[in-house]
């Protein structure tokens, strides 16, 4: 039986928490972007 | 317009700006304490004990080339600035290609300059054998500067007016400066260590590569940034 | 407007789909043996990194048609699609060390892919910076259109910069992060998240693509910068 899995969940979760900000930070930078510019 | 009379066109511009650097005299001295200081700042910033200067002085080398080409290449525009110069550059009977020619010539001749004396600097400060590989050695610092200059000439044109232009210029440019001087300072390394030219020769082969693609895009692009 | 209204639901729609893959990668995919749990932000990393060099070669593209065309569309789909590559390139800059330092032991190791990434991002920056300085939108579209050629052009030699120095500097690496033929449920998941990415991007460049319009509406109206 080769060694076990290596423990490294940690890493995972804060990389797809990552991702998500800048992905839906980006996203809510573009509605807000627009809309400031829409009430100009 | 027939090749030969784009090229004197071209001589004149550079003539032009090479004519007012050698009145003032005061570019390529800022540019010579530039490059004793940076020299300056490398050695003391190393332990001479931990690692021989032969092997960090390719890198102190290209670093120090690489920011002095881009505080050259700052001022090539410079020039026109002042008194609606450049409209009258754009007024002249010559192509926008003979432009971008003169003021490449004119910022390689430059920064030649500033390598002509900056190199044997290096080789004294650092204690590095130059002499015998230096074929070879002008060689690739003429091939790498063509590349750092030919883009940097198309750049400056473009972030002269701008605010932050001595900012903005190495942002934009050392991105396209870190090919050219990878393969600049891989070319040198084993050079000065003695080793045969063979070892060498693809390295020139890239730069050269780069220096042909880069300074055929400037030429096409560089009327797209004077053209109204 | 209406572009505004459909870039919005694209983009809501992606993001809900980027739920969907995360579901499916963290509980429906299997573990990765010898690598463990973290293997699973190859999912994300990936398809980041094959968007974040596509928007590049896209600004390139449009970058030329828009010196041949001056079509301003061109060159306001330039301009979203460097913003959109650059978001894309901070995920992949942001999930490769994350991934790198349990596999590899260290944050940054000089990656064939991460140093792309690295190049292509410090690309944008400078393209999204030279468009802030330019005040006049004629010239800021033309000196765009030029940075953008240029770092299309660079992007293959960037290539061949990092292959050489990978080769000529073997990297301590244990594992090959990307493997070469993936079981089929991961190529699945792989695809699914490539096809979210590829709405994303899409979502987002229409919105920006929108917002840049917005804007200059707003500039030809008020004659001027100075207002929200």
């Amino acid at each position: 039986m080769p060694e076990a899995v290596p423990q490294n969940a940690g890493y995972m979760i804060a990389a797809y928490i990552i991702v998500a900000v800048i992905l839906g930070g980006y996203a809510l930078s573009l509605y807000l972007r627009t809309r400031r510019s829409l009430r100009a | 317009m027939p090749l030969p009379e784009a090229v004197r066109h071209a001589w004149y511009v550079a003539r032009k700006d090479l004519r007012v650097e050698v009145r003032a005299r005061t570019g390529i001295l800022s540019a010579l304490a530039f490059v004793i200081l940076v020299l300056l700042a490398f050695n003391f910033s190393r332990d001479p004990t931990a690692v021989p200067a032969i092997d960090l002085a390719p890198s102190i080398l290209w670093v120090t080339l690489t920011f002095a080409s881009m505080l050259a290449l700052n001022r090539a525009f410079q020039l026109e600035l002042e008194n609606q110069a450049f409209d009258g550059l754009l007024l002249a009977p010559i192509s926008r290609t003979s432009i971008y020619l003169g003021k490449l010539i004119a910022n390689l001749i430059f920064v030649a300059t500033i390598e002509l004396l900056g190199v044997p600097l290096l080789a004294l400060f650092f204690n590095v054998r130059i002499l015998p590989f230096l074929g070879p050695l002008v060689a690739t610092i003429a091939l790498a500067t063509i590349g750092f200059v030919a883009v940097g000439t198309l750049f400056s044109a473009m972030t002269v007016r701008t605010r932050f232009a001595e900012l903005l210029l190495p942002v934009l440019l050392l991105p396209f400066m870190i090919p050219p001087l990878m393969w600049a300072a891989w070319a040198t390394g084993p050079l000065l260590a003695g080793r045969p030219l063979s070892d060498i020769v693809g390295w020139l082969k890239m730069l050269a590569a780069y220096d042909i693609v880069f300074v055929g895009v400037a030429l096409v692009l560089f009327p797209a940034t004077v053209n109204e | 407007m209406k572009m505004i209204r459909v870039g919005r639901w694209i983009t809501a729609i992606a993001l809900v789909l980027l739920a969907g893959v995360y579901v499916r990668a963290l509980v429906y995919t299997p573990v990765e043996r010898s690598q463990g749990l973290a293997q699973k932000i190859f999912y994300l990393h990936v398809p980041a990194a094959i968007w974040a060099e596509t928007a590049m070669v896209l600004v390139g593209l449009a970058s030329i048609f828009y010196l041949f065309l001056k079509d301003p569309r061109l060159d306001r789909f330039a301009e979203s699609s460097a913003e959109a590559g650059a978001v894309f390139a901070a995920v992949v800059l942001t999930t490769g060390p994350i991934w790198g330092k349990p596999i590899w032991g260290t944050w940054w190791s000089w990656d064939a892919r991460l140093t792309l990434t690295l190049f292509l991002f410090l690309l944008y920056v400078g393209y999204l910076l030279l468009r802030g300085a330019v005040a006049d939108p004629g010239a800021r579209a033309r000196y765009a259109a030029v940075l953008g050629i240029c770092g299309m052009v660079l992007v293959p030699f960037v290539h061949l910069s990092v292959y050489m120095f990978r080769t000529l500097h073997p990297m301590p690496i244990v594992l090959k992060p990307s493997a070469p033929s993936l079981p089929p449920s991961m190529l699945a998941t792989w695809l699914f998240s490539l096809l979210v990415f590829t709405l994303l991007y899409v979502g987002f460049v229409v919105q920006r693509y929108a917002l840049s319009y917005l804007r200059e509406q707003l500039e030809a109206a008020t004659g001027g910068i100075g207002h929200a």
